[in-house]
């Protein structure tokens, strides 16, 4: 999912070369030994585990097919592809060498043991929000669950001058504004504690803020929503295009199971951010993030069943008997509604297409994307797969029926070049997640 | 083999024309050599087992003819040489042997049996089994029954004729014995031919099982996943295989097979280019594989160079040209042997005349169950094939020709059918199976087609082209009707031996022609069918639900309500005139007694039933009707048809608001399959009026599946009522005769709504929208 | 290897995980009761619940499923006596049969998902499940007792 965090450097050019070195050097950190490791005491394991998952550590640092943490997981980036490092307690390979304090500053300050500058596609711009607990937590667990494993990192792929990690600091100075959370005193303590884990440890905006040329989140247009990986991370703000406004029930139903009944589901790169991540956290860490992002959304708290627009896009599910008239009804009525009808209301499970997210939003491709791909047992509702209808549909059928979902069902203009986007998403293949 | 050999396994299979139904029952009721193949019980069938195991006798087994048995627990095991596939064959045959031995329902078990000579022909279509077999076993229970009164009455020492059977009980002078009890004590009786035919049958006021709801002995399995279909065939050791289909049906060949980027794919195993002597599939190739999946992604990534046959770019239009030519010539075709075929004088004489064309597109089966065969050669060197079949007969000697072994070498174990429509009358898809074990020297080998390999070569039901005409005298009285049908002939080209001659010497295939030559009185009445040779090259032409009825009659109905139109007739009316039971269409015992006029009452029924005339309805929307005689004048089944349709003037769409059927077939023998049987039929035929059909394009049908096939669905499906007239008459067919009204009573009923006359089959949206700009 | 739960039972299918689970279910576990049709989810033939839900198992791929509970024909009901099961015997629903064990399990979830369902709900519902055999009036028929058949044990019970 971070495959598309881009890595800026350029504007180093712009910063007098002394005084940046000065400022980009970091020093090496003592490495310990294995006889230095420590026993933690398990509470701080356990809410190590929770968090690691929370900031899906494991996702981007286990290679497809590969031992977890063991790094070299490949990130496409718009500039090359960086293989993660290895987080698993090995000494030479792994981070076993890493002092509690080696760690928070990697954590922190996206500084290496050794002094080097890590790549931002490490989110430490987040992680620098988190307290030092949390991340001693997170430390804890690794050092004491995690099988240590011999893996040396690849060499990432980076053309000159890309590759000169000193350079990163540069950017880190432009973009990145260091330092732990600050509580917003004009909010409830649980909004505050939602924004805590989503600003750091959960690092919604790396894939919902939008990115400048170099790479770095925009600061103005926080959660104002990406692309990601040919995917839409939607607008998590009042830009958001749901038919229906989020609210914290919402966003509570789908990070707890993966989907929401009024919005969508969490496929494509949402798909391991929930089931390999979030869901992790206690009960009321996931209330506290949704009150955070209700807020942010600027929904209206109200039940959507009661909505009107919900209530019309069901009408419109009646099934009509002059379905074979227009190709994509026909295909849709055919090989959809099975699963996507509802009656007298949205139950959970079959998503109605009018309101959904995906037919909802400007861009096409996320409904492109679980048509031809589906959506596996890991991601959505965890256990059900819909299935993707690649081999079964072609290009013009596809489009045909994403073009019927949109007038008819979500009643929006018409998406341009839509054959064209199929064409193109299905050239590409699965990705990974 | 020879040739006559071969002949009379298929001969006896069409009652209408090549032999009587006389000598049909007598090669069914001949106890032919019975041939124990090793392999015997494998080789059958029960749809009620679980395993598709047919039940063992316990202790002896009495079996007064070779149609069942009876064992010393009074199980009765009826031997059913029909295809199950849908139309709880079994049930009804069985329970018309049951009813006349008099057992219980619940001690019956039937076997689908295998291929072995001694059954006779074996084919399922035509809507014959229950016509077929109603004689047959009745004449073989009242065998049973009468043995089995003898035995108790010998044991008893008293008069055969003071003792009764009921329910698998014998009581006479105040005693009785149970069948179980009598078959314990030995009994031997066997039946001459003659002693079977002068057997006395149950009076219809006793029959017990005939005309009541039993358990259908196939239901239970085909809820809960157990029943057997070929495509569930498992043979140890077998391997898969996937066709890869040349580019036409004929004269293709295989230039070059390229397998080398399928070699790393897990399971694959290797691409046989088949040699077929029988000529069936000349040009396939078949890619094997561990596993269906190894067998699917290799073929993906095979490439084969084909030289292509002549038809590689024959379109339907093509097709449909060619018929309009050969209708143009006159000299074309057979005459049928109608009443007064010659109609020149009637036409000379009209004093107006009026001439429609109907054209039909091209229609496939889409069985649910696509094409699929597992074959192999067992211990004994006998050569097994595995699957669903409607016409094990028709094949059997193309597989001989195929494998290169007597028939005799051959057997096949009928398993369910996943739908048959007349697909699985034509066997070719098992050739490709049997070819490819006879290659790998008889490993087993599972040959499954992919859903758009069973459509590509289907035996579609062929597109067509009639052109009729009608006489009338100065006083608007019909004198004189031509009826001209040219389409692709499945007889002509599947077993033209079975063909009859017309009038003219040349041959026809009654089942691209039955229907037209229709039971109205209309003065002479020429009916010439004729065969598109053009058509018989591009594809095989199939049988398909209702064959020929399927189409002739949307022609004739059409034209029925025109020609009411022309004399300012109502359609009802003018009907009923010409449904007269005189001359040739008064009918004739036992199969067609009554003749038209049992057709006018089924009419004047679906009449009433549908308020025809009566009903007042809204704008746009009207009720047609029509009336057939199911699939032909050797076995009527008296059919009428009522539709309700509302035409929406902006989209062209016709809705279908109801439909109401009624019948007459004689005794109902099985009521609850029956109406099955006819509302399936029914559906159908609405299905092929507006929803289905397809068209060749550079050589081969353009639709290879769902995405852009669309047959009828559970939201198309309209209400309908559906009658049985009471009848003690012969029982006839069923499982077609429904489909046959439907399209031109939708027909009549849009040209009653809006106006418009369709002669297309189906009517799309479009077709209705031209004709309402028109 | 992919893991998952198949009428309950805990399986590890040795397959390539691109397999259709069509396949798989049919000729690596050995439940012939769920049927091929079409191949491309336009048929119904081939359904199967997957986490409760009907799915169409000949284009969902093995490797999806892991971890899931797939549930077929076979694994409806013990005794074969799921209401829908029941209906359906009592109306002699299939004709050749080959369709059913897709609609059976269609209706199944139709059920679970809405109760009580409407004329309309069940025509939306199952027009995805063709049965060339044309058993929709029964079919209709079937799904209607059914639920009225659930409807009085909810009452009952
Ligand atoms: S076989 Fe799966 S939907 Fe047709
Ligand atoms: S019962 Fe035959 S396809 Fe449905």
């Amino acid at each position: 999912m971070f495959k598309k965090i881009c890595l800026g450097i350029l504007a180093i050019a712009a910063i007098g070369a002394v005084g940046f070195g000065v400022y980009a050097y970091k020093p090496a950190m003592q490495p310990i030994t294995a006889a230095d490791h420590a026993t933690f005491p398990p509470e701080q394991v356990e809410k190590g585990r929770v968090l690691a998952g929370a900031g899906y550590c494991a996702t981007c640092h286990t290679a497809k097919g590969g031992e977890p943490y063991a790094g070299n997981y490949a990130m496409e980036t718009g500039f090359g592809t960086i293989y993660a490092t290895n987080l698993t307690p090995d000494m030479e390979t792994g981070i076993g060498a890493y002092s509690q304090e080696a760690f928070r500053r990697a954590m922190h300050e996206g500084v290496a043991r050794d002094g080097r500058h890590l790549f931002p596609a490490f989110p430490y711009d987040h992680f620098t929000k988190m307290s030092d607990e949390d991340v001693d937590a997170i430390y804890a667990f690794i050092m004491s669950e995690v099988a240590p494993v011999r893996s040396v990192q690849k060499e990432n792929e980076l053309p000159f001058p890309l590759n000169l990690r000193f350079l990163q600091a540069g950017w880190k100075m432009l973009f990145v504004d260091f330092g732990q959370y600050e509580t917003v005193t004009d909010k409830s303590p649980e909004w505050n504690r939602g924004a805590y884990l989503a600003e750091g440890v959960t690092h919604c905006g790396a894939c919902h803020t939008p990115r400048n040329i170099l790479g770095a989140e925009k600061s103005g247009e926080q959660y104002a929503g990406a692309e990601i990986d040919r995917w839409q991370a939607p607008a998590l703000t009042a830009a958001n295009a749901s038919a229906v406004p989020w609210n914290a029930a919402e966003f509570r139903e789908y990070l707890v199971k993966g989907s929401s009944t009024y919005h969508g589901i969490a496929a494509g790169p949402m798909g391991p951010v929930v089931h390999a991540g979030v869901r992790e956290l206690p009960d009321n860490d996931l209330t506290a993030i949704s009150v955070y992002l209700a807020d942010k959304v600027g929904g209206d708290g109200l039940d959507p069943a009661d909505s009107d627009i919900v209530r019309a896009s069901l009408e419109r599910n009646a099934p009509d008997r002059r379905y074979r008239q227009a190709e994509g009804e026909r295909l849709y009525t055919t090989a959809c509604a099975a699963c996507h009808y509802n009656a007298q209301q949205i139950r959970a499970g079959r998503p109605d297409l009018g309101i959904n997210s995906s037919v909802n939003q400007d861009d096409p491709s996320n409904l492109i994307q679980v048509i031809l791909y589906g959506v596996t047992s890991h991601q959505g509702t965890k256990g059900v797969v819909m299935p993707g209808f690649r081999q079964a549909l072609s290009d013009d059928q596809v489009a045909q029926i994403a073009a019927y979902l949109r007038a008819d069902r979500a009643q929006k203009p018409a998406w341009e070049n839509l054959r064209e986007e199929v064409t193109q998403l299905r050239a590409r293949g699965p990705g990974s997640h | 083999m020879a040739k006559n050999k071969i002949l009379s396994r298929l001969g006896v299979g069409i009652p209408a024309t090549a032999l009587s139904r006389r000598e049909f029952l007598i090669s069914m009721t001949a106890a032919g050599v019975a041939f124990g193949f090793p392999r015997d019980a494998m080789a059958a069938m029960d749809p009620q087992a679980a395993d598709g195991m047919p039940i063992e006798a316990v202790g002896d087994r009495f079996e007064p003819t070779m149609w069942y048995w009876i064992d010393t627990e009074g199980r009765v095991n009826v031997n059913i040489i029909r295809a199950e596939m849908g139309q709880h064959v079994g049930t009804a045959i069985a329970r018309i042997l049951a009813d006349e031995l008099d057992v219980s329902w619940d001690d019956v078990r039937i076997t689908h049996v295998d291929s072995a000579e001694k059954w006779g022909t074996m084919v399922t279509g035509g809507s014959w089994s229950v016509w077929q077999s109603w004689p047959v076993y009745r004449q073989a229970g009242a065998a049973g029954r009468t043995a089995l009164i003898e035995a108790a009455a010998a044991q008893w020492g008293v008069d055969p004729a003071t003792c009764t059977a009921r329910d698998g009980t014998v009581t006479g002078g105040g005693k009785s014995i149970t069948y179980a009890e009598l078959v314990k004590a030995g009994i031997n009786r066997s039946f001459t031919e003659d002693e079977l035919a002068a057997l006395s049958l149950k009076s219809h006021s006793d029959l017990r099982l005939v005309g009541k709801d039993v358990t259908a002995l196939d239901i239970g399995n085909k809820i809960n996943g157990k029943t057997i279909y070929g495509l569930d065939a498992k043979i140890d050791g077998m391997v898969y295989g996937i066709p890869m289909l040349p580019p036409t049906r004929l004269g293709s060949s295989v230039a070059s097979v390229d397998d080398s980027a399928a070699k790393d794919i897990k399971g694959y195993l290797q691409t046989l280019t088949l040699d077929d002597p029988s000529g069936t599939v000349p040009g396939w190739v078949v890619v094997l594989g561990e596993t269906l999946f190894a067998a699917k992604s290799a073929a993906d990534l095979i490439s084969v160079e084909w030289n292509a046959g002549e038809t590689a770019v024959v379109s339907e239009a093509d097709i449909q040209a060619r018929s309009r030519e050969l209708i143009a010539d006159a000299a074309s075709g057979a005459i049928l042997p109608t009443e007064t075929p010659d109609t020149t004088q009637a036409f000379q004489d009209a004093a107006d005349t009026l001439e429609a064309e109907y054209t039909t597109a091209t229609v496939l089966h889409f069985q649910m169950e696509p094409l699929n065969a597992t074959v192999f050669r067992n211990a004994d060197g006998i050569w097994e094939t595995h699957a669903g079949n409607q016409w094990q007969s028709l094949i059997l000697p193309t597989l001989s020709a195929a494998l290169e072994v007597e028939p005799d070498k051959i057997v096949m174990r009928s398993y369910m059918l996943g739908g048959g429509f007349g697909r699985r009358l034509n066997g070719d898809y098992i050739v490709p199976a049997a070819l490819a074990s006879k290659q790998l020297d008889g490993k087993p080998v599972k040959l499954v087609f992919m859903r758009e390999h069973d459509v590509q070569f289907d035996s579609v039901r062929s597109p067509s082209v009639q052109r009729l005409r009608m006489a009338f005298d100065a006083d608007n009285q019909v004198i004189g009707m031509n009826h001209d049908a040219a389409a692709g002939w499945p007889t002509g080209v599947m077993a033209p031996s079975f063909m009859p001659k017309g009038v003219n010497d040349q041959p026809y295939d009654v089942f691209a022609i039955d229907g037209a030559d229709h039971w109205y009185s209309v003065g002479a009445h020429k009916v010439r069918a004729i065969e598109n040779e053009l058509a018989n090259q591009t594809f095989r032409p199939g049988w398909l639900r209702s064959v020929g009825p399927g189409w002739t009659n949307f022609a004739v109905e059409s034209f029925m309500d025109e020609a009411a139109a022309k004399v300012g007739v109502d359609p009802l009316e003018f009907r009923l005139k010409h449904l007269i039971a005189e001359g040739y269409n008064a009918g004739t015992a036992p199969d067609s007694v009554g003749g038209a006029s049992r057709q006018a009452a089924v009419l004047e029924r679906v009449a009433q039933m549908s308020g025809y005339g009566s009903a007042d309805l809204p704008a746009d929307t009207a009720i047609g009707i029509a009336t057939t005689f199911g699939q032909s004048r050797q076995m009527p089944t008296w059919t009428a048809g009522a539709v309700q349709v509302h035409v929406d003037r902006e989209t062209g769409t016709v809705e279908v608001q109801k439909m109401w059927l009624a019948f007459d077939c004689g005794t109902v023998v099985d009521p609850d399959s029956a109406r099955a049987q006819c509302e399936g039929a029914a559906l159908w035929g609405l299905s092929m009026a507006l929803y289905e059909g397809t068209e060749f394009e550079n050589g081969n049908v353009r639709d290879l599946n769902l995405g852009g096939y669309t047959p009828l669905r559970m939201i198309d499906t309209p209400p309908m009522e559906i009658e049985f007239i009471d009848s003690t008459e012969v029982p006839v067919g069923l499982g077609e005769p429904g489909t046959t009204v439907v399209a031109p009573a939708i027909a009549n009923a849009i040209q009653a709504a809006v106006g418009v006359r369709l002669r297309h089959l189906p009517m799309r949206p479009d077709d209705v929208l031209a004709a309402l700009k028109a | 290897m992919v893991n998952f739960k198949i009428n309950g039972r805990e399986v590890s299918v040795d397959a390539d995980p691109d397999t259709p689970l069509l396949w798989a279910i049919r000729d690596e576990i050995g439940l012939t009761g769920t049927k091929f049709g079409c191949g491309i989810g336009m048929c119904g033939a081939c359904t199967v619940h997957v986490g409760g839900q009907a799915t169409r198992s000949c284009i969902t791929l093995l490797g999806d499923v892991e971890g899931a509970d797939v549930t077929t024909i076979e694994g409806l009901d013990a005794n074969d006596n799921h209401p829908v099961q029941e209906a359906w015997r009592n109306l002699r629903v299939p004709q050749c049969g080959y369709c059913q064990s897709g609609q059976i399990m269609q209706a199944a979830a139709l059920l679970t998902d809405i109760p009580d369902p409407s004329d309309d709900d069940i025509d939306a519902v199952m027009t995805g499940n063709l049965c060339r055999c044309m058993t929709y009036p029964r079919i209709r028929q079937a799904v209607r007792d059914a639920a009225s058949a659930n409807r009085g044990q909810t009452q009952n019970g």
